[in-house]
């Protein structure tokens, strides 16, 4: 599974429009499934399943011939295509409610729905924009849960595009980082946390942090970086649980005080911050 | 007060917003005046007539060149134009078969012994025959013949006691047509159009603004296919509002096709039938041909109504094609709907064979044909 990471406007939903064939790319090309999608877009229409950031289901038609027009369009015969529609809703758990029309559908039952619409034809790749965004919580472990299921069943390749790092985190085997359209970052999500050449993050609050206390903790040999915030610092540290006495000692040696003091393991967000200079969620 | 300016202030900003909006407001109506009022202001103009002659002399030759220069003018104008246009025809039995096909909308017949009668200061008969499935013309026609015929009297008598002239037996080739039944077949062409134009192509432009195109642009599908696909699905549904409002006429109206009553023809209304079919076909492919490159749904609806409406109001749906002035007969050679109702005219009332029709349906087929080939090439297989 490989998950494309980025913030809004970074150009992660045109990618995946040029990949599915739906977007001529300016220029250059790519391999989908291996086929390019510039000289043979019907081989790779017919090896990928794409469920779009914006639902395109017809709301006035049932599950049921939401998924039978979509095998319709694929030429999968009658039989087969009856199969696999009742073997697909059985998985994301609507096969009780294949009979009536989309329009009352929540939210989550409606993007399990273009989940599995996009599976009728077994594809080899599947490609998910933002699947799980404007969902409830709940709807949202739903859907990741389907997800992964089917990744896990069916071997099928996903390229889920997010900007919720701890979906890309949890679901990903590799991860691309995208920022002004270009790849800013890639690897595994352990590779990309190492990136930052590993360690641990300190988050310290102070009621007070005079000049002196600053400029040790910066000088200090065992902190990699310090980045301020409102009301304190985060601190990378090379080892977090040898840092945590040496940081207390220098601050009270320099005539500072600390309020509080979180130590916590490297996560994407850093790495995002990192590389895009910007917060996901900004 | 001011609250109430303010709700009207908003209204108007957005009205003015619209450009699209703020022009069909005129130019509806303003469309409405120019086709409605030039096509029922103008004379019946150039009717075909067929000349059924069986005597050679002097008066009928006379009679003759008074029918080629009478004059047909514009209600309440000076525009005036040659009534007829004359067509030599043999026999009386071709020119019935012409009149049946549509292909002259009357037929004088100057019998033998006319000039003799005429020479010995006797009355003669001439028989007219009209084509009353088109209620105007047929009007128009009778009228001025009449005078053409008193034209001639008036030469020939040399005095008051003279009593050799002409008298004139109209005679109706078919049952009477109402006006609203003339009107019929263009309201089925409308309904079509309507059809064409709001579950047509436009389908696609709206699925395109709601983001819906997108899943099929990731599917395997041709854009043949996609055009095909909506194109037959556009038939089914016109065709479902033509024949539903072809039964409400019936009932609603009274109109009474001959092709259906007394007693049903079976061959007519399967030729009625794939008019209709071909007449979709052909409406919604240029419709689909249109939407396939619009980019707005709305902007879409707001310019079919003009189109919607020139094509109705020079279809010779509402008025004959004769009356109407010629600029308004060149668009009609080009428009589909005037073959379409042309084409139901015949079957519907006289029951015409496939022969009287068959110019109609080669004209309804290439338009079908372009359109359809415009539209495939017109569509976008992407964003």
């Amino acid at each position: 599974m490989f998950g494309l990471l980025g913030p809004n406007g970074a150009g992660k939903t045109t990618l995946q429009r040029m990949l599915v064939t739906v977007l001529a790319p300016t220029s250059g090309t790519a391999t989908v499934a291996g086929f390019d999608i510039l000289r043979e877009p019907d081989k790779v229409r017919e090896r990928i399943g794409v469920v779009t950031q914006a639902s395109t289901l017809d709301i006035e038609l049932t599950a049921l011939e939401n998924m039978n027009l979509y095998g319709m369009y694929y030429g999968i015969p009658r039989k087969k295509r009856q199969e696999k529609i009742s073997e697909l809703l059985k998985v994301v758990g609507l096969a009780d409610r294949a009979k009536i029309p989309v329009a009352g559908y929540s939210g989550g039952m409606k993007r399990r729905l273009e989940i599995v619409r996009a599976l009728v034809h077994d594809p080899e790749v599947l490609f998910l924009d933002e699947p799980t965004t404007g969902l409830d919580p709940q709807a949202r472990a739903a859907v990741l849960e389907y997800v992964k299921r089917i990744h896990e069943d069916h071997g099928i390749t996903l390229i889920v595009t997010t900007h919720y790092l701890d979906e890309a985190e949890n679901l990903c085997d590799r991860l691309a980082i995208i920022d002004h359209a270009k790849i800013v970052a890639e690897g595994t999500p352990t590779e990309l946390k190492r990136k930052i050449s590993g360690g641990d993050i300190i988050e310290a609050d102070f009621s007070n942090l005079p000049a002196a206390a600053l400029n040790a903790i910066e000088k200090a040999n065992f902190v990699l970086g310090v980045k301020k915030r409102d009301a304190g610092l985060t601190i990378l540290v090379k080892n977090g649980a040898e840092a945590v006495p040496k940081l207390v000692t220098i601050v009270d040696s320099n005539g500072g005080k600390l309020r509080t003091m979180t130590l916590r393991e490297l996560t994407l967000d850093d790495v995002f911050l990192e590389v895009t200079g910007r917060s996901l969620r900004e | 007060m001011n609250k109430s300016l303010a709700i009207c202030l908003r209204d108007v900003l957005k009205f003015s917003r619209q450009p699209a909006l703020i022009i069909s407001t005129v130019v509806g109506p303003l469309l409405t005046l120019i086709l409605l009022g030039s096509a029922f202001g103008g004379a019946i103009t150039h009717a075909p007539i067929a000349i059924v002659r069986e005597s050679n002399g002097v008066y009928s030759s006379n009679f003759i060149g008074i029918l080629q220069n009478e004059q047909s003018c514009e209600i309440g104008g000076t525009n005036c134009q040659n009534a007829f246009q004359l067509i030599d025809v043999p026999d009386l039995g071709t020119a019935q078969q012409m009149l049946h096909e549509g292909l002259v909308k009357g037929i004088v017949h100057i019998p033998l012994g006319f000039d003799d009668s005429l020479s010995a200061h006797s009355k003669v008969i001439v028989t007219v025959t009209l084509d009353n499935t088109d209620p105007l013309s047929t009007a128009a026609i009778g009228s001025e013949v009449t005078q053409a015929g008193q034209q001639l009297s008036s030469l020939i008598q040399t005095s008051p006691a003279d009593n050799s002239n002409m008298t004139f037996d109209l005679e109706n080739a078919y049952r009477n047509v109402l006006y609203i039944e003339f009107m019929a077949p263009g309201t089925f062409v409308q309904s079509i159009m309507f059809v064409s134009i709001i579950a047509g192509g436009v389908q696609l432009v709206v699925d395109k603004e709601r983001g819906i195109i997108e899943g099929y642009l990731v599917t395997p599908l041709k854009k043949h296919e996609i055009v095909l696909g909506v194109l037959l699905a556009g038939v089914i549904k016109s065709l479902i509002a033509a024949v539903a409002l072809f039964v409400l006429a019936i009932i609603l109206t009274g109109i009474r096709p001959m092709s259906i009553f007394p007693t049903p023809n079976p061959l007519a209304i399967g030729l009625t039938i794939f008019t209709l079919v071909l007449t979709s076909l052909g409406l919604i492919s240029m419709m689909t041909a249109y939407a396939v490159r619009s980019t707005s749904a709305d902007l879409y609806r707001v310019t079919s109504f003009p189109i919607n409406l020139t094509l109705y109001y020079t279809s010779g749906a509402i008025y004959p094609l004769d009356g109407m002035p010629t600029w308004m007969k060149q668009i009609s050679v080009i428009n589909p709907e005037t073959y379409a109702v042309h084409a139901l005219r015949l079957l519907m009332y006289k029951s015409a064979g496939l022969q009287a029709v068959a110019g109609d349906f080669a004209f309804l087929g290439l338009f079908t044909g372009v359109m359809l080939v415009l539209a495939i090439i017109a569509f976008r297989r992407g964003l």
